[in-house]
């Protein structure tokens, strides 16, 4: 289980990073998704994931860190809002320099 | 003092917001309520300050009854208090600026709301004893000042928004990523316990944990992208100099202290063990910054621009008196930046006024050259920030500077001392240049200053601060002392 959630983490960021990188601002914008969705899935990892009874219960056995979890719901919601934000920003530059190059998107440089 | 009155300064506003949402139909009521909640949060933050101070304590605020380690705490600590007075001053300030523009930002109903909440979010920082409410107020100020940005009336506002907000949640992912390995090393987000965990961890000499390093890395990182220091600096200049002037005075002035504040706290207080290490790089990035920030800004076209710039090269001066550490070197670097926020959010505004009232509506030089001759009051206001930002007696800079370099002599730093000395006359290079273009060349035939244009009250008032800072430094400076040896006790 830890491999496999590793391996996630590992190739969501490798994912993500590489779409960061692209020249399709669209696309580099999904790559800020998967990368704070990377995060996500580490911050999940970091606690104690693997508990068997709810943590408020009196029962015996492994619980999870409920720590971690609350964080995790904090960041998405946050993320979401970042992102909703950076969407309606692109859709305003995309419209005025009719592109979704990066490259063109130059009037700042001068 | 109840300690229930540290919640204040971050629910005034926030609450202000909320109703001046409501207030959205009525444009007037809006202002005037938003400034006057700015005004009643700051009461707030001075009545903190003056308890602080005076009772030598600081006050701490559990939310919801929740015990230190476990709860989200809230401390309002000498350095604290210093910051949100700072902050909230020229956030007023900024209001009043934007009640007297005639900016386009203005005329949108979700602008002051969204000023408020930038209020909120720089508050939040400075008082949270929590590193994942860091985080919240980090995103919050970011998410308010790229709207606020996005809002210009300059073509290429929403361009630089998106510029900067990319780079901002750059650096949120490194801060969620540093509140992830903090935990898994530590189990526990409070600063104060880390603190003390970590110190404990570094005396008994056992090793610290696999992912401590990485952690104290991916702070750093976000500092140094917020602070916008030397080479994650490159997004500053053209997000500030498309603002709104109200709000570019506010990003360029308060909204990067928000990383030199982190450095602060990181080096005496979360990683203090470690501090020497942190400090070595501080001091090579600040006086890098130094330079670069000044050369920079005497190779630019745009008077915005040019104070962007300076800002590189004023935080360099900032970090590197962080660098040399110690009690004085942190109450030389809170007066540094309270001087610094003053004087950079007058001067800003000033280039926004000299925009408003060249034909085009720009602060490029081409424009504002020879403007001055018929606005010499200005020129006046200008004059006396320029030697403030230059650092020449009587004005506040002149202490700031003054600060920075006995603390360099006490040290025996000659080798960075000399390279921000020479750096920081670059400084007077620039501004005196601009001051004579403005108002001593002769002007062109099509450029004549137009009637209206922005009000000067808001430079008036941070002038005027500065001329009494300048003159009367002693509270100033005794406070930042005091707060320098807290930081240490």
């Amino acid at each position: 289980m830890d491999f496999i959630i590793s391996l996630a983490i590992a190739s969501l960021f490798a994912i993500g990073i590489y779409q960061l990188l692209r020249r399709n601002v669209i696309r580099s914008a999904l790559g800020l998704v998967i990368i704070s969705n990377a995060i996500n899935l580490f911050l999940l990892a970091i606690g104690a994931y693997d508990g068997t009874v709810q943590s408020y219960a009196k029962a015996i056995g492994v619980r999870s860190d409920a720590l971690p979890l609350a964080l995790i719901l904090t960041a998405i919601v946050i993320s979401m809002g970042g992102f909703a934000f950076t969407l309606a920003m692109l859709y305003i530059v995309m419209r005025r320099y009719k592109t979704a190059d990066i490259d063109a998107i130059t009037e700042l440089k001068n | 003092m109840n300690a229930h009155n540290v919640l204040l300064p971050i629910i005034i506003p926030l609450t202000g917001a909320g109703v001046a949402m409501l207030l959205r139909g009525l444009p007037r009521a809006q202002r005037w309520w938003t400034l006057g909640t700015l005004i009643a949060s700051l009461a707030a933050c001075v009545a903190l300050l003056s308890h602080v101070i005076s009772t030598g304590k600081s006050l701490n605020f559990q939310l919801g009854g929740w015990v230190a380690p476990f709860g989200i705490s809230l401390v309002a600590d000498a350095l604290s208090v210093i910051m949100i007075v700072m902050v909230q001053f020229v956030m007023v300030t900024g209001c009043i600026y934007a009640l007297g523009a005639n900016d386009v930002a203005k005329r949108y109903s979700v602008f002051m709301p969204i000023f408020l909440t930038l209020t909120v979010g720089l508050t939040g920082v400075m008082l949270t004893g929590d590193t994942f409410n860091l985080f919240v107020f980090m995103e919050l100020l970011v998410i308010s000042a790229a709207a606020l940005t996005a809002m210009s009336d300059d073509r290429s506002g929403t361009e630089a928004a998106f510029k900067y907000f990319y780079i901002s949640q750059l650096a949120t992912i490194f801060l969620l990523a540093a509140n992830g390995l903090i935990y898994m090393s530590y189990g526990t987000l409070n600063m104060a316990d880390l603190a003390q965990r970590i110190r404990a961890d570094a005396q008994a000499g056992a090793g610290m944990p696999p992912m401590f390093t990485m952690a104290m890395v991916c702070f750093f990182a976000t500092f140094m992208i917020k602070s916008a220091a030397f080479p994650f600096h490159f997004w500053q200049p053209d997000f500030h100099a498309a603002a709104p002037t109200a709000v570019s005075a506010m990003l360029s002035s308060v909204v990067v202290k928000s990383g030199v504040y982190g450095f602060i706290r990181m080096t005496t207080h979360l990683f203090a063990p470690f501090a020497p290490q942190l400090q070595q790089v501080l001091i090579v990035i600040g006086a890098i910054g130094v330079i670069y920030g000044g050369f920079s800004a005497y190779g630019t076209h745009h008077a915005k621009r040019m104070f962007a710039y300076s800002t590189l090269a004023q935080i360099g001066f900032m970090l590197v008196s962080i660098g040399w550490g110690g009690p004085l070197g942190i109450a030389a670097a809170i007066v540094f930046m309270v001087n610094h926020a003053l004087v950079k959010s007058a001067m800003l505004m000033l280039s926004g006024y000299l925009a408003s009232k060249a034909p085009v509506k720009s602060a490029s030089f081409e424009v504002i050259k020879g403007l001055g001759k018929s606005l010499p009051y200005a020129g006046v206001l200008f004059f006396l920030g320029s030697m403030a930002l230059a650092g020449l007696p009587p004005l506040n800079g002149f202490i700031s500077k003054m600060l920075v370099f006995r603390l360099g002599i006490e040290q025996a730093q000659w080798g960075i001392l000399a390279t921000i000395g020479v750096a920081s006359m670059l400084t007077l290079v620039y501004t005196m240049r601009t001051f004579q273009w403005v108002w001593f060349v002769p002007p062109e035939a099509k450029t004549k200053a137009k009637s209206g244009g922005d009000a000067l009250l808001a430079p008036t008032i941070l002038v005027l601060t500065c001329l009494a800072l300048g003159i009367f430094g002693d509270p100033l400076v005794n406070i930042a002392m005091q707060a320098g040896a807290w930081v240490y006790r």
